[in-house]
């Protein structure tokens, strides 16, 4: 059938094109500029309000324009140096256990699960859509002395006495991967899904074992999935200023929490500003590093 | 291979199959603790009027004590708002974005699209808020609830635009190609023939957006004042100084709020891929 009308279509596209060309051009230009506009006018530009702020100076009661690498110099330096350091480790390490503990997941909803796949996944989901806040301040409570994690611990003799892990950075680690969880599920799920089973088949009838065809086949094409689980981890766990604000306390500072501080207490707008291109440049070295592992699949993200 | 290895194999396999259904068990109870905690808490006597960690009686007192807690309704009433207006706007603009993802005639264009929505989705809400609020402030324009919508739409728009968009890769292009064959202009194609296709996909983007913008802390964060205060702030900021159980009650009542808009957006969803379904068939 396409073949067929393929051809006739072909033959009649000039003609269309030249009738109904100005306005429809205009209708497209509409449709994207639209869109284009509202987000340079509330996205980009308050983006490049920050990036020109980060150059510039804070004097008294306000910001002097100017080329100084000042902020950047402070914000890599010091308390804040370490801070940042302290949140690119946060970030790896956290998103990595969160990858970990999600990868066996996706696994079985991918291949251990036929009729009650839908549910599976809903079950994943449901957390994810569910108010973020409420999730963590009721972690908060779980976690908190004389609350639920402690009796349980207890009981299983894994530990005695009162529970001290709130306000550690520990409390933020457990938060963060708990938080990030389900949406490292997900991509890793989709791209699973998708490796031909006949694939897996053949890799068994040529003599690799069930371990060796999961590390050679399933693991190397599940890249994708693994990039993008990263992405949508790392990234904003660099920036995350909830989690450690509620369960870490003043032990557990990141950087989102630090550069939220100079807006909100401090009023160091280009010392914030050069904090936040900060971690939009560690975004960027993450997303490139995520462009080499997918190299030759489909773009990040999709 | 040889029988007993085959056997191993096949106890060892098993073995596996447990393992990861307990992994995916034990997944699911550690997701679904909190959220089922916050439900029991919201039940909780608690100590002074202040939430505790220990069970110490129950009540139903903080239902009605959240209703009657003034401010805390001021801010539900503020989220409402915000997420009326959020996704009203994103259902606008993110279908059009997500329509032009897709069909926009120049790869350029389309290019440039897809960059734009790629970093929207990377760039971290802290980010976005102090980069709103700084240039708010630069442009001295006082915050309330339009630049609040202003600053919430990008990334509810996006969400809409993802959906609108995955729905759009599905539509048959010959539709629309007999469509302006047979005379008609792009824009009435675009309202009799792509608008009904995608409808169920960009209603449950604009409850997406909804759920998105109502639950959204940390954007709001730098954007609320103390007369535009929404409830995610609001919670946050009761957080500081101990929270009374009735915010847990107010908590629950979100969530299950939450809950049911998310399932008719599913519900949408499913409805719009089997229409979609019955049209490529028809």
């Amino acid at each position: 059938m396409s073949t067929l009308t393929s051809v006739p279509l072909d033959v009649i596209k000039p003609a269309r094109g030249r009738l109904g060309a100005p306005s429809a051009r205009l209708v497209d230009h509409l449709l994207a500029g639209i869109p284009t506009l509202w987000l340079a006018l509330f996205f980009l530009a308050p983006l490049g309000f920050t990036v020109v702020f980060s150059f510039g100076r804070n004097i008294f009661g306000g910001v002097e324009l100017a080329f100084t690498l000042d902020n950047y110099r402070t914000a890599l330096s010091g308390f804040y140096g370490a801070t940042f350091i302290r949140t690119i480790i946060f970030a790896a390490s956290a998103s990595a256990l969160c990858l970990a503990v999600a990868y066996p997941v996706a696994y079985f909803i991918a291949r251990h699960t036929s009729r009650h796949r839908v549910l599976a996944i809903v079950l994943i989901l449901i957390p994810y859509f569910s108010s973020f806040l409420i999730r963590v301040m009721s972690l908060h409570m779980l976690m908190s002395r004389d609350g639920f994690a402690e009796a349980v611990l207890n009981v299983l003799n894994l530990h005695s006495g009162p529970l001290d892990v709130l306000d550690t950075q520990t409390a933020v680690f457990i938060g963060m991967v708990y938080a990030y969880l389900p949406i490292a599920i997900v991509p890793l799920y989709v791209v699973l899904d998708r490796i031909p089973r006949p694939l897996l088949e053949a890799s068994r009838d040529l003599g690799a074992s069930r371990l060796e065809t999961f590390l050679f086949v399933t693991l190397p094409m599940s890249r994708p999935g693994i990039a993008t689980a990263v992405l949508l981890t790392a990234v904003p766990m660099l920036g995350e200023m909830v989690i450690p604000k509620l369960l870490g306390g003043s032990r557990g500072v990141l950087m989102g929490q630090a550069l939220s501080s100079q807006y909100l207490q401090s009023q160091n707008y280009p010392l914030g500003s050069a904090m936040a291109v900060l971690i939009l440049l560690a975004i960027a070295v993450i997303v490139a590093g995520l462009a080499r592992l997918t190299k030759g699949f489909a773009e990040v993200g999709q | 291979m040889s029988i007993s290895t085959a056997s191993r194999g096949q106890w060892g396999q098993r073995a596996t199959d447990w393992g990861l259904f307990l992994w995916y068990v034990a997944a699911i109870v550690f997701l679904f603790g909190p959220i089922f905690a916050a439900l029991v808490y919201s039940f909780n006597l608690g100590v002074v009027n202040k939430q505790t960690a220990t069970i110490t009686g129950w009540t139903l007192k903080w239902y009605p004590a959240a209703w009657n807690d003034l401010s805390l309704r001021r801010a539900v009433q503020t989220s409402l708002v915000l997420a009326f207006w959020s996704a009203l706007i994103s259902i606008i603009i993110g279908s059009a974005l997500g329509y032009a993802l897709v069909r926009h005639p120049s790869q350029i264009a389309r290019k440039v699209l897809a960059g734009l929505t790629y970093v929207l989705l990377i760039v971290p809400e802290t980010v976005i808020g102090v980069s709103l609020l700084l240039a708010y402030a630069v442009t001295r324009i006082p915050l309330g609830m339009a630049t609040l919508v202003a600053g919430i739409t990008p990334m509810a728009i996006a969400v809409v635009a993802l959906i609108v968009r995955a729905r759009v890769l599905t539509l048959d292009r010959r539709v629309e190609e007999a469509a302006a064959d047979l005379g008609s202009s792009r824009l009435k194609t675009l309202w009799f023939i792509i608008l009904p296709q995608i409808a169920p996909a960009v209603a449950a983007g604009g409850i997406m957006a909804y759920t998105f913008s109502f639950d959204n802390l940390v954007v709001s964060a730098f954007l609320t004042t103390p007369q535009v205060n929404t409830l995610p702030v609001y919670l946050y900021g009761s957080l500081q100084y101990g929270p009374s159980p009735a915010v847990y009650a107010a908590a629950a009542v979100v969530f299950v709020f939450t809950l049911l808009m998310l399932g008719i957006a599913a519900l949408l969803y499913r409805l719009a891929r089997r229409s979609g379904a019955a049209m490529t068939i028809a």
